[in-house]
């Protein structure tokens, strides 16, 4: 690697595998594409449970598991400095060039991204989601992405209505932020080997069945469309806490055979269920984006969606009937959907999804966006504190002690432990083109016998591992680090 | 509308649209700003302009429940100073109850007989048990330093007011649907051991009945009859106000100029500076809706 116009990236969020979602799979592809343009890429996390320290998944792509608990949804706690040296660790052994933070939840992403920017690392930022401007968490969490995004060189969107909503938010100039949309890996979502009989229509659900993905839309829309159309049936896919309504409704309209609860289902048996459907319904009352559409799309379902957020967006209009989320025009927007089904071929969907959608081309569009941030200027900390000012008259100020408390604490750890001091990574090409014409591997983790060849570099680099790893966690730190190290060695090397 | 656009622009140049399907769009980088960006942007859509004069009136309920509560506490440190003896208390006692059931009367439409009978009935329950528990109240915070009860007091005084329902009243009038929230439960609550501190303070059983019974009185009926009043007719209301406003500042200044400064200090904030203070802030009102809000369902969910 090290060869001109190729990037050295890390990825941080709080989301990743084994936790699943639609930052969790933009992380885990968009990086598996870059890795094939011949990036680098090191994905940094929290713990998950037992799953803590170094990983690798499939073509070779390294995840640090940081052994930081999550206290909230998946978050760790907020402790501004507390990642400092373990981020500075990891960007100096893996001869980072870019960092490159998801999702506006993530306290760890922000972190980072601060971290990185007080070391003078270029900083990409991709945020997944909407947020209004009236509640209180609303309010917090724009201040918080404020501080982020002041200083960010390059953001990323995933739709157009995400970039509105971010340049409200932060405050950002328009021209510095890019809408990459997600995409779905149409080789896993394909549809069914045979057409379905149109004598019964089944209508899909799959969401987490709370508030926000519009339940309580659903508890509405079901009774009204099975009573117009005699030969409907619903699937519901997913749990939650509006499960139980749902059930209600299925008993106090007695439509215990025509509406099936599936319960949870794994992300891997998203395809199976969503091929025994012909239309695909989509309740959210919020939604960036939204993968499930484009899995279903890409299955060759008719989809039925609420005109909220990016959805629009989404799907040419042939392929999609949008309605307003409310109960009437949803029933009437089915209803056109049942009539429309005769002229849809899932086959012929399928194949236009492979040419709308992509990851290898959301790579790079990323690729433009990382050259971008690389031919940035980088100004000096004063000149960055003046961006922190700006952000409001007490926040400003509160953001620039922060930044100037982390200044001073990366020269201390620089004191502690010199930049050379720190044991940098050998690279290992895991990755040859022999796997070309398989897709994804789906989160599989597999063992390849370039490992074995490197056993002895390796050995070597888990015996310093602990000490470079953590100068500053302490004795516990250190020995829990060595043990996840060697956990790392046994799994590469048995 | 959108093939009239397409088919003014040259063909050699599509137009850019508000999709992210099929890849980059031809001739525009992915960060290319249209001229449609932030069109939806709704701003300050729920925003009400106010009317300096309404905004007056309606502050007059947060002045009227000042005076009231002033007006107990004029009582108290009459009760206390021994100008009023138990035998005024009582009778002011009996008179407002008395006045309280006839303006409710009056104010509310038709209360069946059978509902009033249960009213008096449990009314006087109610006294009853007082009665009985007015030396347990007598001794129960003895030991405690007047200090300490003075400044508790005080204190208590001042949550109560902060958390007080103005727009509404904690005791609900027959039928009403809608329960009291928590805060105005933790004001009532405060006001009532407001009122048994002091009761210690008295010198016989007799004053502590009286007492209690009086602050109960207030504290909790009061909001309901002056919501009545309002309901019933605003310039009433408006009445009712000024005349406990006058009466509230007589009683004060007789007892003490300083606080009788205070006290119309406090109104004059109240009722004039703070209803211009809100409309000249008005302007400062920021707020954006957009695509991006959550979609607001249309319909009551009855879990």
């Amino acid at each position: 690697m090290g060869e001109p116009g190729k990037h050295r990236i890390l990825m941080v969020s709080d989301f990743f595998y084994p936790n699943f979602g639609g930052v969790e799979n933009h992380i885990y592809y968009l990086s598996q594409c870059l890795i094939k343009e011949g990036h680098k890429v090191v994905v940094m996390t929290h713990a998950y449970q037992n799953r803590s320290g170094v990983r690798y998944m499939t073509n070779g792509l390294k995840v640090y598991y940081v052994p930081w608990k999550p206290f909230l949804m998946q978050n760790t706690l907020p402790t501004f400095f507390g990642t400092l040296s373990i981020t500075r660790t990891i960007l100096i052994r893996e001869k980072i060039s870019m960092v490159h933070g998801h999702q506006a939840f993530s306290t760890l992403c922000h972190e980072a991204l601060m971290h990185a920017r007080t070391m003078g690392y270029k900083v990409v930022f991709t945020d997944h989601s909407l947020y209004g401007f009236s509640d209180v968490g609303s309010i917090h969490m724009n201040k918080v992405l404020q501080f982020t995004l002041a200083d960010v060189t390059q953001a990323i969107c995933v739709s157009h209505t995400s970039k509105e909503n971010t340049v409200l938010r932060s405050g950002l100039p328009p021209e510095k932020v890019y809408v990459i949309p997600n995409a779905v890996d149409t080789a896993m979502f394909t549809p069914a080997p045979e057409r379905l009989s149109r004598d019964e229509i089944v209508i899909v659900v799959i969401s987490r069945l709370v508030y926000r993905k519009g339940t309580d839309l659903l508890v509405e829309v079901i009774p009204e469309v099975c009573r117009l159309h005699p030969n409907v049936r619903f699937i519901v896919g997913g749990d939650g806490p509006k499960r139980v309504r749902l059930e209600e409704m299925r008993e106090k309209h007695s439509l215990q055979d025509r509406v099936d609860m599936l319960g949870a289902v794994p992300h891997a048996k998203v395809r199976s269920v969503l091929i025994t459907g012909h239309i695909f319904l989509n309740s959210s009352l919020t939604e960036a984006f939204c993968i499930a559409i484009l899995e279903a799309a890409s299955c060759g379902l008719l989809t039925v969606s609420t005109r909220v957020g990016g959805v629009p967006e989404v799907l040419p209009d042939d392929m999609v009937v949008l309605a307003a989320p409310d109960p009437t025009t949803m029933v009437h927007a089915i209803t056109r959907a049942i009539y429309m089904l005769p002229q849809i071929d899932p086959q012929d969907m399928h194949n236009r999804m492979k040419k709308l959608y992509s990851w290898p081309d959301v790579a790079r569009r990323t690729e433009i966006v990382y050259n971008r941030a690389l031919k940035c200027s980088n100004p000096p900390l004063l000149d960055r504190l003046s961006r922190y000012l700006t952000c409001g008259t007490w926040a400003g100020k509160l953001f620039c002690i922060v930044m100037i408390v982390n200044f001073l604490l990366w020269r201390l750890l620089q004191l502690w432990q010199p930049d050379k001091d720190v044991e940098v990574v050998p690279d290992i090409q895991l990755w040859k083109s022999q796997h070309e014409e398989t897709p994804f591997g789906y989160f599989t983790i597999q063992t390849q016998s370039g490992i074995r060849l490197h056993r002895r570099k390796w050995f070597r680099m888990v015996l310093i591992a602990p000490r470079t790893i953590f100068g500053g966690l302490g004795t516990y730190g250190m020995l829990k680090w060595f043990f996840l190290f060697g956990a790392e060695h046994q799994y590469l090397c048995g | 509308m959108e093939a009239s656009i397409s088919g003014s622009s040259s063909p050699t140049h599509p137009k850019w649209r508000k999709v992210v399907y099929g890849g980059m769009q031809p001739g525009f980088g992915d960060n290319h700003t249209d001229e449609s960006f932030l069109e939806e942007m709704i701003m300050n859509a729920n925003v009400v302009k106010r009317d300096l004069l309404k905004v007056v009136l309606d502050a007059v309920s947060i002045s009227q429940y000042l005076c009231i509560v002033s007006l107990v506490v004029l009582v108290w440190t009459y009760t206390l100073t021994n100008t009023l003896t138990e035998k005024y208390l009582l009778l002011l006692n009996v008179s407002l109850l008395g006045s309280g059931f006839f303006i409710l009367l009056l104010t509310a439409d038709m209360i069946p007989f059978n509902l009033l009978l249960n009213y008096l009935l449990k009314n006087t329950f109610f006294i009853t048990a007082l009665y009985m528990l007015s030396p347990i109240y007598h001794t129960l915070t003895r030991s405690i330093s007047s200090n300490s009860i003075w400044a508790l007091t005080a204190s208590l005084l001042i949550l109560h007011l902060f958390l007080h329902n103005y727009s509404g009243s904690t005791v609900k009038a027959p039928g009403a649907l809608d329960n009291p929230t928590l805060t105005s439960n933790i004001s009532l609550n405060a006001s009532i051991v407001a009122s048994l501190l002091i009761s210690s303070r008295l010198p016989s059983r007799l004053h502590v009945f009286a007492i209690v019974l009086f602050s109960l009185q207030v504290f909790l009926f009061a909001p309901l009859v002056t919501c009545c009043v309002k309901k019933r007719s605003f310039k009433l209301h408006i009445c009712f106000s000024l005349q406990l406003l006058v009466l509230t500042l007589i009683f004060t200044y007789q007892l003490h100029k300083l606080l009788f400064i205070l006290l119309l200090g406090i109104f004059v904030f109240v009722n004039l500076v703070c209803p211009y203070w809100l409309i000249r802030i008005q302007e400062f009102k920021f707020e954006i809706n957009g695509p991006w809000d959550e979609a607001k369902l249309c319909f009551n969910i009855t879990e």
